[in-house]
């Protein structure tokens, strides 16, 4: 027993969500507890924290930052409803990823039902110039609309390992997929982009 | 059109450099190059309004009646805690709350044993509770805060006379102690406890990422 | 054309280990302690960090000492035996064949001593901690299950029953909420250990905390 105390006291202690102090300390698995304990406020660091952090490979992979604005914000929401699906939550990150990329295949899928698109109806024609010698700018924008020509698969093995700079492993470990299909895929885009891209190189 | 040739693909696929290529081959190699120069990397910047469109679609989600039924295993349902006065009882049920305390999800089947050693960011929320209806105020020092008593003050739940707080404790073993009204070191009679070298005790709380749920 | 690996890192790593920072122990205690206290305890911490004992430790006891407002003397007396248990520690450590004993296990020696452990039982625990079982964790649930009240040799004997079993170290780790539970349905802490340690001899998993025989889950807050 406690040395001398008016009162009897008792305690209890048992895990539960709580508040945290700081905003900047607190790690993604933190948030994800003290939001699934009913600070949904909270869910806002998330938000902040994530916003820009895939934006890239969204826009690559939708080929507009307006549209993928609207994923990253369907993702982060989404990710909210299904918070309690975590299992772990220190990888919010890489979970947040999966329901992101989820979200660009089925945002290409949409699209490419309402507008298919095939070469030449993008209003994107290489000009006639003899010396074959293209701004950069100019064939930015060209890989970036042939991006959009290609299959999801081959698009997005395209993005992650020559946007964000990923080994085929890593990209094996993201996507599920072997590193020698993955490689097929790569091979495969490479020569349409190099069919896509014909007068831009 | 052809495609690349295999050796220039590898080159692509960084598996090869240019010079390695044959002199036939060389120019296509640099055309395949510069197409993978053009994939664009400048970082993408959202518009900061998608942090409030975000929060308002999760508030409204937040306040339909389905968001009820979160699956999380250890949300503190039963905070109506049946605080009894027995100072002769331990509290063992609360101890083996507490111990096993830092239950916090449950972690697939395969992941390996958890260790104790600290070596992670990982924290583990952990309730304090106690039964006090005299005091004024009530704080929890402990190693956790450098034995800071104004760090964690716990605050009246009701008119019980129960003071309470969460605190993140980070994975490991910990050392504490309730003070009462700033002078009163109280230690928590349902943990176990140590000799704290200075005559009196404190109380141990031990946290770790577990594989089972309570 | 290597990218910063940031996107990958978020995706597939788990968090690193944090490194404590090497701060300046005087520094640590400036404004926490008395002058007095001060002084003596970062004499004491060089000779500790010259003997290779974590010094940590050290720091912080001065510091709870301070915010308990325990005078000067009794603080510097408390931050000396601590030294002396995890010297202890280390030379038991050390005869026990551990050549290069981590802080973690050295504070876990003391605080098995601290509990009531002897130097041998020290070195009994940690021998028989070899992988998966990781020496710091048996000696923190030992002197745990010590503070519960558990007789020594009894705490010895279920962990020692626990790693010949075979169970996991969450198993180990369990065992203070193992036996509070039972101290709980009216055992005292011996009682309560040995029948954890039959239950580990015969392999038998123990109950877990709140299963009742009939397997209906029992309120802890039940009074």
């Amino acid at each position: 027993m406690p040395a001398s105390t008016q009162s009897p006291t008792i305690s209890v202690t048992y895990s539960a969500g709580g508040r945290l102090g700081l905003e900047a300390e607190a790690s993604d698995a933190d948030v994800v507890r003290a939001v699934l304990a009913g600070d949904v406020d909270r869910y806002a660091v998330l938000v902040r924290r994530y916003r820009d952090r895939y934006a890239r490979y969204a826009a690559r992979m939708l080929g507009s930052r307006d549209v993928a604005e609207d994923a990253v914000q369907d993702a982060l929401v989404r990710a909210f409803d299904r918070l309690a699906d975590c299992r772990d939550p220190t990888k919010f990150a890489g979970w947040l990823f999966l329901i992101l990329r989820n979200r660009c295949f089925a945002e290409r899928r949409r699209r490419q039902r309402e507008r298919p698109l095939t070469p030449g109806d993008d209003g994107f024609a290489a000009p006639d110039r003899p010396d074959g010698a293209y701004d950069q700018l100019e064939r930015r924008t060209a890989l970036q609309r042939s991006l959009g020509h290609l299959t999801a698969e081959q698009r997005e093995v395209f993005v992650l390992k020559h946007v964000e700079g990923m080994a085929y492993e890593e990209i094996a470990q993201i996507t599920g997929a072997t590193v020698a299909s993955l490689k097929m895929r790569m091979h495969r885009a490479y020569d349409r982009l190099r069919d896509l891209m014909k007068g831009h190189l | 059109m052809a495609g690349y040739h295999p050796l220039v693909k590898q080159v692509l696929d960084g598996e090869l450099s240019l010079a390695d290529l044959p002199r036939d081959l060389r120019a296509e190699g640099e055309e395949a190059v510069r197409l993978i120069q053009a994939a664009d990397h400048a970082p993408v910047t959202l518009s900061p309004a998608v942090e409030q469109r975000v929060m308002a679609a999760v508030r409204a989600h937040a306040s339909s009646p389905a968001r009820r039924a979160w699956r999380w295993l250890d949300a503190p349902r039963d905070v109506e805690l049946r605080v009894r006065v027995r100072p002769w009882v331990v509290w063992s049920g609360a101890l083996a709350a507490a111990a096993a305390l830092a239950i916090l999800f449950l972690r697939p089947a395969a992941s390996p044993t958890p260790s104790t050693q600290v070596a992670s960011r990982d924290s583990v929320f952990v309730r304090f509770v106690l039964y006090a209806p005299g005091a004024r105020r009530v704080a929890v020092a402990g190693t956790f805060n450098q034995w800071d008593q104004s760090a964690a003050p716990l605050v009246p739940a009701g008119t019980s006379g129960v003071w309470t707080t969460t605190l993140a404790l980070p994975v490991g073993q910990h050392q504490y102690a309730f003070v009462v009204d700033g002078e009163r070191w109280v230690v928590d009679p349902g943990a176990p406890s140590v000799d704290d070298g200075f005559g009196r005790r404190n109380s141990l709380v031990s946290v770790a990422r577990g594989t089972r749920i309570l | 054309m290597n990218r910063v690996r940031v996107f990958l890192q978020l995706v597939l790593l788990a968090a690193l280990p944090g490194t404590l920072a090497a701060q300046d122990v005087g520094t640590r205690l400036d404004g926490r302690v008395s002058p007095q206290v001060r002084q003596a305890v970062v004499k004491i911490a060089a000779d500790a960090a010259a003997r290779g004992l974590p010094v940590d430790p050290l720091v912080e006891k001065a510091i709870e000492g301070g915010a308990k407002g325990v005078p000067a003397d009794r603080v510097i007396a408390a931050v000396q035996a601590l030294a002396g248990r995890m010297g202890d520690a280390m030379t038991a450590l050390r005869e026990g064949g551990v050549s290069a004993p981590t802080g973690d296990v050295v504070e876990g020696g003391a605080d098995a001593i601290n509990a009531g452990l002897s130097n041998h039982d020290v070195q009994d625990l940690v021998r028989a901690s070899r992988p998966p079982y990781d020496a710091a964790l048996t000696l923190r649930v030992a002197a745990t299950l010590a503070a519960l009240g558990v007789p020594v040799n009894q705490v010895l004997q279920l962990v020692e029953a626990m790693i010949s079993a075979g169970r996991s170290p969450g198993d180990l780790m369990s065992l203070p909420a193992e036996v509070e539970t039972g101290i709980g349905r009216g055992a005292t802490p011996a009682q309560a250990a040995a029948g954890l340690t039959r239950a580990a001899a015969a392999g038998r998993p123990p109950v877990p905390p709140g299963q009742a025989k009939s397997g209906k889950p029992v309120n802890p807050h039940r009074p």
